[in-house]
């Protein structure tokens, strides 16, 4: 589903790039793990497969169609969607209109079913006590889920996560797992998550890691 | 559009910064509004001194003219006269009535004046002492008659439309005024002090004396008494008679006391006119009507001055509008920056999910301009109250630029007038009564503020603007913003 071909990074200097000639394939209905050091370019990796920033060699293809062509605005909205470490919702709305507005951004098939987004925040955990509750007002577990529910309301078929996991405790931890998890096998989407944690890589399908300017695979 | 939603969700879950910003937006707008409202109201305040200050055309006897016969003839026969006789020649009223029939005319007053003695009262002599009842004027100025009576004699057509009067320096108190259907008449108008040291009120008969020719006395009836303001008393000449001694009659009455060859004659004729704009316009035309013995000279210093400082007020209005919508759009502007930088995770997140910048741009836009349809109604009720404070400390320091400048009776340079007010002091002079002489009283025009629909028209457009200009300059930022740089933080 996903490609990349001679991907390479550098941000001043060109010949100490992060990463150089990096060829990997991430498909449908797979989670991936990518761990490394700190400092190592995980995230600037992550950057370049959620279309926010562009390569500096190589090329990303979405079934053989490289991003480029796609468009990184188009490609954000529809093919993509991104769980960050904070900071995921808008923090003057509620659970529910956080979704409603990232579906109606990304023109998701369920665009206006406020009874879909209210499901799919239950299906989480998010009872209707919290779901019209300012953002600001849950904990961060909470606020995590609503940023993994609104990657489910989203048609979008690749999911990256980018430390989803750092701020939580280890309950909040294994639960978001799970969900990404149900994401991967239950909607068949692509997971690709960043993650310093052994453990949390551990759940997911695939494990790669970063170093020496190359993604390692994991048995 | 969504982002219509997201802005009304932000607006309303943000109350408190959103209050906050329609304070400071309604501050910005209420001294647009202000400045707007002065510069209206100066607009209109001009356009009503165009038909209240009006100008005036005075038609008397050219004494240039009649100052250089006389030097000719004084050199030619300098052994007959040590003093050589200025004569003038009294004004035609025909000449007058074919100038009334110009079209920038509006009417006319008919000014001829005389001194007469009191015969059945008694005149009022000057508090300070220093008034006898004998001169009417510094010099021999005057036109009419070489001897002089206690009893200042000033016919006119009308006494509302003498300068003393549409000044409201003299105001009638009981009574009426002179008015023209007292032509041919005895009517007179005398001055309250007069009155009451003789005990004489409307209705009642008194007896003036002839100064010149047969000397005959003459019995006129009182129909009006009007007061003379201190101003007027204080402006008359140390050798002048008390201004209460002024007595209004109809110039007809004043030319027979003069002598029968002053019928149909006047010392000058002051016409209104209609437009001051076009005042000298009116003076080329009507000097063609006239012989060169006479001249017409326009006065529209008051029309001018009222200009002068209403421009100023304008001017500085439209100084107070753009320096104020220049200065707001820098502080919303920056307010806006400061506002987009707080939100830089939620633009991040907008960009991540495929948001277009252009309708991240708008969202900022409508939440504004929700914040500046609020600030536009709270500034049109603010507006006029500062409006009115700023417009009359205006007005009162324009005022006294011109009292300044009128005292030195300069040029009409930034906002002053012509001096005028040293002919007030020269009554019964040359010019004739004070009526033709022009004063400098000028009133300035109170500034109406009043919030009109075109003002908020107006100001709409500038709180629009201001929004879309702050909007834009803040904006840099938000296109600038990466989204990956909410990732790596
Ligand atoms: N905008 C930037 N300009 C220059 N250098 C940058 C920039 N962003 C990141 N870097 C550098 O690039 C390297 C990789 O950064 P990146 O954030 O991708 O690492 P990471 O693997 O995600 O680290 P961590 O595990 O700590 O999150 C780091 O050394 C960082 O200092
Ligand atoms: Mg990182």
């Amino acid at each position: 589903m996903l490609r990349t071909e001679g991907l390479g990074y550098w941000y001043q200097d060109k010949e100490q790039p992060l990463f150089q000639d990096i060829n990997l394939e991430f498909e449908e209905g797979q989670s991936y793990a990518i761990l490394g050091h700190s400092g190592t370019g995980k995230t600037t990796f992550l950057s370049l497969i959620a279309g926010l920033d562009k390569p500096r060699e190589g090329d990303i293809f979405l079934n053989d169609r490289s991003l480029k062509q796609i468009g990184l605005t188009n490609y954000r909205r529809h093919d993509v969607a991104i769980v960050f470490q904070a900071y995921n919702l808008f923090n003057y709305m509620s659970p529910l209109n956080n979704l409603l507005t990232a579906m109606a951004i990304t023109d998701a098939s369920h665009a206006g079913d406020r009874g879909y987004a209210q499901r799919v925040l239950n299906d989480l955990g998010i009872g209707d006590d919290l779901i019209t509750r300012n953002v600001q007002r849950l904990s961060g577990g909470q606020q995590q889920r609503v940023a993994i529910a609104r990657t489910m309301c989203c048609d979008a078929k690749l999911v990256v996560a980018d430390e989803p996991t750092g701020n939580l405790d280890e309950d909040n931890t294994k639960e978001v797992i799970d969900q990404f998890q149900r994401i991967a096998h239950e909607q068949q989407k692509c997971v690709i998550i960043v993650t310093h944690e052994p453990d949390v890589a551990a759940r997911c399908d695939h494990q790669y890691r970063l170093e020496n300017k190359q993604f390692v695979r994991l048995a | 559009m969504n982002f219509f939603k997201r802005a009304w969700l932000n607006v309303w879950a943000k109350k408190g910064r959103s209050v906050l910003l329609i304070l400071v937006s309604s501050a910005i707008l209420m001294f647009v509004l202000a400045g707007l409202l002065i510069r209206s109201a100066a607009v209109k305040a001009t356009e009503t001194a165009k038909t209240d200050a009006g100008a005036t055309m005075t038609l008397s006897a050219n004494r240039q003219a009649a100052f250089k016969k006389m030097q000719s003839s004084s050199s030619s026969s300098s052994s007959k006269s040590s003093r050589p006789k200025l004569t003038l020649t009294p004004v035609k009223l025909s000449d007058a009535k074919s100038i009334a029939k110009l079209s920038n005319i509006k009417n006319y007053n008919v000014t001829s004046s005389t001194t007469a003695n009191a015969k059945s009262y008694d005149t009022v002599s000057t508090s300070t002492g220093m008034g006898g009842n004998s001169s009417g004027g510094p010099g021999g100025m005057k036109s009419t008659s070489s001897s002089s009576g206690d009893t200042q004699i000033d016919g006119v057509t009308s006494t509302a439309l003498t300068t003393d009067f549409t000044d409201s320096q003299s105001k009638i108190t009981k009574g009426r005024g002179i008015k023209a259907s007292d032509k041919g008449t005895n009517n007179v108008v005398i001055e309250k002090e007069l009155a009451s040291q003789n005990n004489l009120t409307v209705g009642d008969t008194m007896t003036i004396k002839e100064t010149t020719g047969s000397k005959s006395t003459l019995k006129v009836k009182v129909v009006g008494i009007y007061k003379a303001s201190s101003t007027s008393s204080a402006s008359a000449g140390p050798m002048s008679t008390d201004p209460a001694n002024t007595i209004y009659a109809s110039y007809t009455l004043a030319n027979t006391i003069k002598g029968s060859k002053y019928a149909g004659t006047a010392d000058s004729v002051t016409f209104n006119v209609t437009n001051p704009a076009k005042a000298s316009a009116t003076k080329k035309a009507g000097n063609k009507l006239i012989s060169s013995k006479y001249s017409l000279s326009t006065d529209d210093s008051s029309y001018q001055s009222i200009k002068a400082s209403m421009n100023n007020v304008e001017g500085f209005a439209n100084k107070i509008v753009w320096l104020v919508a220049i200065a707001g759009t820098i502080i919303l502007a920056l307010i806006v920056i400061l506002m987009i930088r707080e939100r830089r995770f939620e633009i991040g997140v907008l960009l991540s999910l495929g948001e277009a910048r252009w309708k991240i741009v708008a969202q900022f836009f409508t939440e504004m301009l929700m914040v500046i349809v609020i600030a536009l109604a709270i500034a049109g009720v603010g507006g006029k109250f500062v409006g009115n404070q700023l417009g009359s400390q205006l007005v009162s320091q324009s005022t006294t630029t011109q009292t300044t400048s009128s005292g030195t009776s300069s040029q009409p340079g930034g906002g002053g007038q012509p001096g005028g007010s040293g002919g007030s002091g020269m009554r019964g002079g040359a010019g004739g009564p004070g009526s033709t002489t022009s004063s400098a009283k000028t009133k300035n025009p109170d500034l109406e503020i009043a919030v009109s629909a075109v003002d908020l028209a107006e100001l709409g457009g500038f709180g629009l603007a201001i929004t879309f200009l702050s909007i834009m300059i803040a904006s840099g930022g938000i296109l600038r913003l990466e989204p990956k740089k909410i990732l790596i933080s």
